[in-house]
This record gives C-alpha cells, structure tokens and sequence, in this order.
C-alpha cells in the first residue's frame, strides 16, 4: 500500500498535475531557458536539486517550524539550495552557469518549489514528499524539453545537446526561423501546448 | 517565563535557520571556491591561446595581458567594453604590435540571435585579424569593416569599441617614447 | 552601463522590457483584470519595492557582503530583503488605501515571488552597477513592467468581450497577446 501511495504521490506531478502546463507555475525560468535543449535540461537539474532538498528538509522540520515565520523559513531554506547548486554549476559546468545565467538563482522564487513546499511537504511525511519533488520535477523537465524541442527545432533547424549536433534539417536548416528562439516565439509555443493541453482535457477547468 | 519564552521562539527559530544556511554556504563556497577560480583561470588561457596558439605564459598588467612565448613578448590583450544593441558586448582584442590587431574575440553579448549575435560568428571576427587598427571602422566610414546585414548596430559597436580602445592601450603602452615595456 | 542613466532607463524600461523581453515578472501579468486603475497601482507598488529594494540590497552588497568576502549570501540576503520590504508595503497600504488593499487580494504578498524584483537585484549584481545606476535601472525596470500591465488591462476588458475558441480561454489567449506585445517591443531596440 505504501509503494502505491508512493507512485501515486510521484506521477501526479508528471502529467495530471504537470506544474507548467496544468498549474502554469514556473513560467518565467519556462519561457527563458526554453530556447535550446541544453538549457532546458541543466535547468531542470537545478530544479530537481532544489525541490528534492527543499522538499526534504521542509518535511523534516514541518512539526517544529512556528505558523507566523514559515513563509520566510521555507524561503531561507529554498535560497540557500540555490545559491549551493549554483556554486556547484559555476565550478563544475561553467558554460551552462554562464547560459542560464540570473534564471539559475530565480529558481528561488520559482513558484513550483514555494507552492509544493507550502502545499505539501509542509503537510507530509519526508517519503511522499520526495515522490511529491520527484514527480514535479519530472513534469517541469519533460515541459521544459517540449518547448525546447519545438523551439530550437523551428528556430535553429536542427537540434543539439551538450554540444553534439544530433540533427539538422533540410529546409529549416538553411533558413531557420528565428522567430522562435526569440521572445515572442517562446509565448507563442508554450501558448499553443498550453491550449492544447487544455483541448485535450488534460487540463482541468 | 514560559509565555515569554514561546514568544521569542518564532524568531529564535529563524535565527537558528539563518545560522545553519550561513554555514551551509560558507562550507560550500569554500569547497568550490578552488575550482570555481580556476575555471576563470581557464576561461582566460583559453581565449588567450586561442587568439595567440603560440604562446606560453602571460602576465597580467593594469588591465593589459602580456604574453610571452618562450620568454620574449609576443603580443597583447586586453577587454574592451562595446555599446551594442542589447547591452555590453565584451570583446577581448588582441594586439600584434602598436599598429596591428591580432583578432578578436566575442566573450559576452547580449544581442539578438540571428542577427546581432553573429558578430560572434568567423565570418564577421576574421575581418579583425591583422587588421590595421586604423582600420576598424565599418566601411561606409572609410574603414575595412563590413556590418552584417540587419545588424548594423552590433557590428559598428565591435569595430568602435575595438578601434578606440585599440589607441588608448597603444597610447599607454607605447606612448611613453615608445618604450614597449610601457 | 554605467554611464548614460538616461541609456540605462529607456533600455531596462523598454529594450530589455522585463515582461516582454527578460520574461520576469510575469504572474502578476497574465493575471491582472481589466481595472487599469488596479493595474496602475500594482505597477507602483512593484516599482516602489523594486526601487527601494535596488538601494538596501546595493547597500548590504556593497558594504557588507563583499567587504567581508561572503558573495554567496547574496540570493539569501536579497529575498529576505524583499520579503520584509513587501511586509511593509503591506502594512502601509493596508492603513493608507484599504479598498486598494482588497483590490489587489493576494497579488500584494505575492510580490515577494516576483520574478521581477529578485530578477532587478540580481542584474544589478551581476553587472556591477554603480548605486545610482542601480536606482535608475530599477526605475526604468518597474515603469517597463508597468506600462505592459497597463496596455494588459487595458486589452483584457476586449478580451473578455471576444470569440475565443474554448481551448484558447484565459491563460492561452493571453499568451497570444503576449506574442504580439512582444514583437512590438523588439522594435524598441537600437533606439538608443
């Protein structure tokens, strides 16, 4: 039973609950890192650290922390994640610190990390609320690579990981259309998967 | 005392929390720190050799790298900051000689993709190797230069930057009669 | 950027507009109503604490943080700066203007979790600005991000009025705008 309750707690981030697309939280770093798939990857590595660790710790002291000062508890907690992997992105990888550049450090007002902090690590024990981070990270990294996907294929012509060109296409790639790696073409996909989310029913209103 | 207790313990709490995250910090930047400085470091050898493949060592000097092959000086850097489109552009140029650019090199910009970005692109830097420095100037102002099309603005804001730069590092490194170990 | 404060307002305020460009700020955005006086107080609002809020961060930087060799404070430092500060604003309007006060609901603490106003200390930060420069750039910041609000609200009320296809209500209709929006700001560039 507790091995369901587990997986249960974790897909729900995946898909029905899916923070971008179904609670549209997480927008800003959404629409920022989007561009290119090795931006929306080590993103969502830097989100999965901070919601796991946060997640954890909050669960942890969730019985001891006072009502009044929780929301700047949480918010300590969650800076201090942030500022650690951002430490560790600029010894370790350093383009990709220099690509994501201030968005890293806004994860802290990410509101995925604030509202599942609040919502439920705060309300459960430290195993769900691992599968709770687990799960909402998950969905924050698979809507982050569709974008990507979608936006560095139609802007580039082709796509690229770490580096290595996996891809490029005939047309598109001759005559990218650079429309979408720039600002109004980030709004335009993510409206549009938003929309057909919602089409689809997947999105609950 | 109890009540005055339970007052204080929402703050003593944060207190706590606070002290923990300062500690947690301090531990991780010192464990980094090594590693975070020497991919600086890196960062500047690299672009350094890249412009100048023969060289072996550098001294930095008022803001102006000196580097050495096998001792004697071969060439200079030093970054200039250009005003381009999207903000600063910071460009690292290489001098052969008080007269000569050796390159350039695109560390930072903020330009638009697919247009202003590719000053960073061979195609528009080569036109800087051993390029005159009275040279860098876009060519409908009597310069070598050609602008990229549809991004005018950035690649003027390069060769500017690079141009006047270029005579202020001369002027002090050479300007002292010429003497070139300014 | 730290010559021309004039450069420096027209760039943050429109070529490097916060909502449309830099993507900061943007719940507040796409959830403003069609009251334009409402959006024009949250502008103020935010532009108040992002101003002030440049200033005290700039100042403990500045005078604590890197005097004493502990940089990495900064992100922990510049949202418990904002966190208090919007306890502030709270407070002040809450006495002050208490029909403002309800009509900005939940939007007023939410500030805190505002992209924009953590995002304006950080560019600062990171692009070493001097302490004018980081007051004028943080002017510049919030009159941007007000100024789309403001064309937003003014927008939703036709909105609200047109024939939007079920699946493109609310949230996916207001990106569309924002597609627009966008592409118009990009002619601001290169202005300066």
């Amino acid at each position: 039973m507790r091995t369901a309750r587990f997986w249960k707690e974790l897909t729900k981030g995946i898909i029905v609950s899916n923070p971008v697309f179904v609670l549209a939280l997480g927008l800003c770093p959404s629409l920022a890192v989007s561009g290119n798939l090795d931006n929306a990857l080590g993103m969502s590595a830097g989100v999965l650290f901070v919601l796991l660790c946060s997640n954890i710790i909050i669960s942890a002291i969730r019985k001891l922390v006072p009502n009044m000062v929780r929301i700047p508890v949480y918010i300590v907690i969650i800076a201090t994640f942030v500022t650690i992997i951002g430490l560790v992105f600029q010894a370790y990888v350093p383009s990709l610190y220099e690509s994501l550049g201030i968005y890293l450090s806004l994860i802290v007002v990410n509101c995925i990390i604030l509202g599942r902090a609040e919502a439920f690590a705060s309300r459960n024990g430290i195993v769900y609320s691992i599968a709770d981070a687990l799960g909402a990270s998950i969905g924050f990294m698979l809507a982050l690579v569709i974008i990507a996907f979608f936006r560095q294929i139609l802007g580039t012509g082709g796509l690229s990981i770490f580096g290595f060109d996996l891809f490029t296409l005939p047309v598109l790639g001759d005559h990218p259309m650079l429309f979408f790696i720039l600002p109004p073409g980030a709004f335009l996909v993510i409206g549009l998967l938003l929309a057909l989310f919602k089409h689809t029913g997947v999105l609950k209103e | 005392m109890k009540d005055r207790l339970k007052e204080f313990y929402p703050v003593f709490f944060i207190t706590i929390i606070v002290f923990i995250s300062i500690s947690l910090l301090a531990l991780t930047d010192s464990v980094t720190a090594e590693k975070r400085e020497w991919q600086t470091e890196q960062k500047v050898m690299d672009m350094l050799k890249d412009m100048f493949p023969s060289m072996s060592d550098y001294t930095l000097e008022d803001d102006v790298y000196v580097l050495y092959e096998s001792g004697a000086v071969t060439g200079y850097a030093y970054i200039a900051e250009g005003k381009g489109y999207g903000g600063t552009i910071d460009i690292l140029v290489g001098l052969e000689d008080a007269t000569t650019i050796k390159g350039i090199s695109i560390i930072n910009h903020a330009e638009s993709p697919g247009l202003g970005a590719r000053i960073n692109e061979d195609a528009y830097k080569g036109q800087y190797s051993n390029l005159t420095i009275t040279d860098s100037e876009m060519r409908f102002n009597g310069g070598k230069i050609d602008a990229i099309t549809g991004a005018t603005i950035s690649s003027q804001a390069v060769a500017d930057a690079v141009r006047t730069t270029a005579l202020e590092k001369i002027e002090e490194l050479f300007g002292k009669g010429g003497d070139e170990n300014g | 950027m730290n010559d021309n404060l004039f450069v420096v307002f027209v760039t943050m305020a429109l070529i490097n507009n916060f909502i449309l460009v830099k993507f900061l700020g943007l719940c507040p955005f796409f959830g403003i109503s069609k009251n334009i006086g409402n959006a024009v107080s949250m502008g103020i609002a935010v532009t108040l604490v992002m101003v002030i809020g440049s200033a005290i961060t700039w100042l403990i930087n500045h005078l604590v943080l890197i005097p004493y060799e502990i940089r990495y404070m900064n992100i922990v430092m510049f949202i418990l700066v904002i966190a208090v500060m919007v306890q502030i604003v709270e407070m002040v309007i809450k006495r002050t203007n208490l029909t403002l006060y309800n009509a900005l609901g939940i939007y007023l603490p939410l500030i805190t979790t505002n992209c924009a106003v953590l995002g304006i200390a950080l560019i600062n930060d990171t692009g070493d600005y001097s302490f004018w420069t980081s007051l004028v750039a943080a002017l510049g910041a919030g009159a941007g991000f007000s100024l789309v609000l403001i064309i937003m609200s003014g927008i939703r009320e036709r909105l609200d009025t047109a024939d939007v296809p079920k699946a493109m209500k609310g949230l996916p209709i207001a990106f569309m705008v924002a597609v627009l929006l966008s592409l118009a700001f990009i002619g601001f560039g290169g202005i300066v």
